[in-house]
């Protein structure tokens, strides 16, 4: 690993505290934004489950649950390794931070993938978003359709925002290891973290709503 | 450079998130009926909690960040709330428009 570069704040703050709560203001006010598209997603979810709930309940049953919760663990896992990276880096472990780092976006990878699994095995069964495909000419309840194509509409937007968190990730390791990202400004790391922290915390409302109840 | 030491918080936060997500995931196996969704739910936001105080160490931050997520999370909540309380109490459609004449019963075609 190179050895570090000295870090100045950038020339309109005065000293990097007041740029650390600058930065972290604001990846919580882009969080807000974000939580609220999700939850225009999650109202028509709670909208079309109030209207057809044994729909959704057949729909919830014919899921890959197992998939679905391995799935979780996973997040959950990436969010308590990149917590502990934060912590590392704060903490002047440069070389743990990045391994932590790594493993994250390594988890991330894991999830897509495990993604990729599940909606190969719904277009085998002939799911497709918008209720096409053959699985919808012998499941006639209604609400099917709104149910599925909910799944692969929630469920891409937030793989989206996993791929995004994994490229976050990825050039703060890469500045972790030009020597760039240390302990001064460990507070860039924990911006990328807190936006990797969301989209666990939305994956955790998605897995209850899609696999379990 | 001393070695690292693993951060409590982070740890114990951790392991009780993987508590939680195997109650949700058996509790799943039990049938509780209506009230299924609703505890899966009420386990999830308890998971969110742990992850936005702890991780996302918002129980340290200042109260402009608390301010802006709880502005996000009220206003949620009164879309989701009014959305559900919409669906949930909604007539269904009448058949014949007010100030219509009702049909003759014997003319409508049966499915």
């Amino acid at each position: 690993m190179s050895s570090s570069i000295p870090i100045r704040p950038a020339e309109h703050f005065e000293n990097l505290e007041r740029q650390a709560h600058a930065a972290r203001l604001g990846m919580w006010v882009f969080l807000a934004t974000e939580v609220l598209l999700f939850g225009a997603a999650f109202a028509l979810f709670a909208t079309y489950q109030v209207q057809f709930p044994h729909a959704f309940k057949l729909g919830v049953e014919h899921n890959t649950k197992v998939l679905g919760s391995l799935n979780t663990g996973v997040l959950l896992l990436s969010s308590t390794l990149v917590a502990t990276g934060v912590h590392a880096l704060r903490a002047g472990h440069r070389k743990v931070a990045s391994w932590l780092v790594t493993a994250t976006i390594g988890l991330g990878l894991v999830f897509l993938v495990i993604k990729g699994i599940e909606y190969g095995k719904h277009f085998d069964e002939g799911i497709y978003p918008g209720g096409a495909g053959h699985w919808f000419a012998e499941h006639h309840d209604r609400g099917l359709a709104e149910f599925w194509t909910l799944y692969f509409g929630m469920t891409a937007l937030h793989a989206i925002h996993v791929t995004i968190g994994a490229c976050v990730l990825g050039a703060l390791l890469s500045s972790i290891l030009r020597g760039r990202l240390g302990q001064e400004n460990a507070h860039r790391l924990e911006v990328g973290a807190i936006y990797w922290h969301l989209v666990d915390v939305i994956w955790i409302f998605l897995w209850p709503l899609f696999y379990l109840a | 450079m001393s070695s690292f030491a693993l951060p409590k918080t982070v740890v114990r936060t951790g392991l009780a998130l993987f508590e939680l997500w195997a109650a949700s995931f058996g509790l799943s196996y039990v049938h509780l009926g209506s009230a299924s969704l609703l505890v899966a739910l009420a386990i999830a936001a308890v998971k969110a909690a742990l992850v936005v105080m702890f991780f996302m160490e918002l129980l340290h931050e200042s109260l402009s960040m608390k301010l802006t997520l709880a502005a996000a999370g009220g206003l949620l909540a009164i879309l989701i709330g009014l959305m559900i309380a919409d669906a949930a109490t909604r007539e269904p459609p009448p058949l014949v428009p007010p100030g219509y004449p009702a049909p003759d019963v014997a003319k409508i075609p049966s499915r």
